[in-house]
């Protein structure tokens, strides 16, 4: 199995959504951030032509229009409500989060769509991310200033 | 009345539309959105009958939407035969276009394969075996229309286009010094699955009866043909596509009384 990439909201599990999808782009086409990209030959025979998010780029807001356009329910239109995503889990970085070395930053809490549920601030004000509660957008990955991001998303069935 | 000037129009404004659908989307106005693959238009969804099938066959589950979006292809398929192949593909557009280029060039390819369906119809028969056997939808990356498509609309999105675009470059290197129109002839899984779409009344070429209309025997209709069909010789479906080049020179060399014509 090649890398596993953040799909968009809705996306069946993986080996399911490769059977669905019919690689038409619509996905891509409908996203206002123009945050779902094509995924190319270089990026693997299987995966060439479907949709990807590279979140440290541009993340996903959760807007679902790209769940409406799909016609082959590869992006399953059952799902409505973002707290039903799970595009994958976002995972902290100790030793690259800046509040775990003394600076103060809220960048991934304040910015986190599932406002003071998907990421908390602990008792020593650093970020926890609920992993019952995040859904994978990749927002704190993307907001994050460390360099590289100490929040990383890692999609739904990669280790 | 000739036929080439409407197709070259129809021809041309289907690759505006693939330019323009994505540029429209990319400014937010998305009442028409998709690609070859899959086309939307305002809530009316149209899917390429081999596209609509792959899931099916890959997860072995039914989604009715994707499946009816095929019906209306399916039903022009019907109707008016591979219209879609001759009037709309920009595959079959680019390859014409250098199909000219090469006999400008007085080019003379390698090899003629015989006019038959049956490699066509092995190769999309192979095709949809493999979508079953590894659940993965393989036509989805031979289908040249598709490509093109998705890769205008990534270049208007990125401003890069993918390695995918190999395909068509090998298609017309191979059409211009091997093998005449062989893509679309022999190897298209999307043109082979619209063509087992024909009944008795499908539109067709078709020579008149001897007495009604006679034919000069000069051969002008297979010499205008790019596919290497032999209208005279009656049967030429389902390779034919309907592009009426054949009429044409027919109709240059008898007047009205053209004895070579579309029928139903």
């Amino acid at each position: 199995m090649s890398k596993q990439f953040l799909r968009p909201p809705g996306a069946a599990a993986e080996a399911d959504f490769l059977g669905r999808c019919i690689r038409c782009g619509k996905c891509a086409l409908a996203c206002p951030y123009r945050a779902i990209r094509i995924a190319g030959l270089l990026d693997g025979l299987t995966v060439m032509g479907t949709p990807v998010i590279l979140a440290r780029k541009s993340p996903c807001y959760l807007c679902m229009k790209c769940v409406a356009v799909c016609p082959s329910g590869a992006l399953d239109s059952r799902v409505k409500k973002r707290e039903q995503i799970r595009m994958g889990t976002a995972r902290l970085n100790k030793k690259e989060c800046l509040n775990w070395q003394g600076t103060f930053c809220r960048s991934c809490y304040d910015h986190c769509p599932l406002f003071n549920e998907a990421i908390t601030m602990d008792g020593e004000l650093r970020p926890v991310v609920n992993e019952k509660k995040c859904v994978g957008c990749g927002i704190c990955e993307h907001v994050c200033p460390a360099d590289p991001a100490a929040i990383i998303v890692t999609p739904r069935g990669a280790g | 009345m000739k036929i080439a000037p409407i197709r070259r129009t129809v021809q041309i404004l289907s690759l505006a539309g693939m330019v323009a659908v994505p540029l429209l989307n990319s400014r937010g106005i998305s009442a028409v959105s998709g690609s070859f693959y899959s086309l939307e238009i305002g809530s009316l969804l149209l899917t390429d009958p081999l596209i609509a099938l792959q899931p099916l066959l890959a997860t072995m589950s039914i989604d009715a939407t994707l499946l009816d979006s095929a019906l209306i292809p399916i039903g022009l398929a019907l109707v008016l035969g591979r219209v879609f192949c001759s009037w709309v593909c920009p595959q079959n557009t680019l390859s014409e276009l250098f199909d000219a280029v090469g006999a400008r060039l007085g080019l003379t390819r390698l090899w003629t394969p015989g006019p038959g369906p049956i490699p066509r119809y092995a190769v999309l028969a192979l095709i949809l075996a493999a979508t079953l056997l590894y659940g993965f939808p393989l036509a989805s990356l031979l289908s040249a229309p598709g490509i093109i498509s998705v890769q205008t609309a990534r270049f208007i999105y990125e401003g890069t286009v993918g390695l995918e675009l190999a395909l068509i470059g090998t298609i017309i290197l191979v059409e211009l010094f091997l093998v005449r129109r062989v893509w679309c002839t022999h190897l298209c899984p999307v043109g082979s699955m619209l063509s087992l779409f024909r009944f008795r009344k499908t539109m067709r070429v078709v020579m008149a009866e001897e007495g009604e209309n006679t034919c000069l025997h000069c051969r002008e209709c297979a010499k205008a043909c790019q596919l290497d069909l032999n209208p005279m010789a009656g049967n030429i479906a389902p390779q034919c596509h309907n592009c009426g080049a054949c009429i044409d020179a027919c109709q240059e060399m008898t007047g009205e009384r053209r004895p070579l014509s579309f029928r139903f």
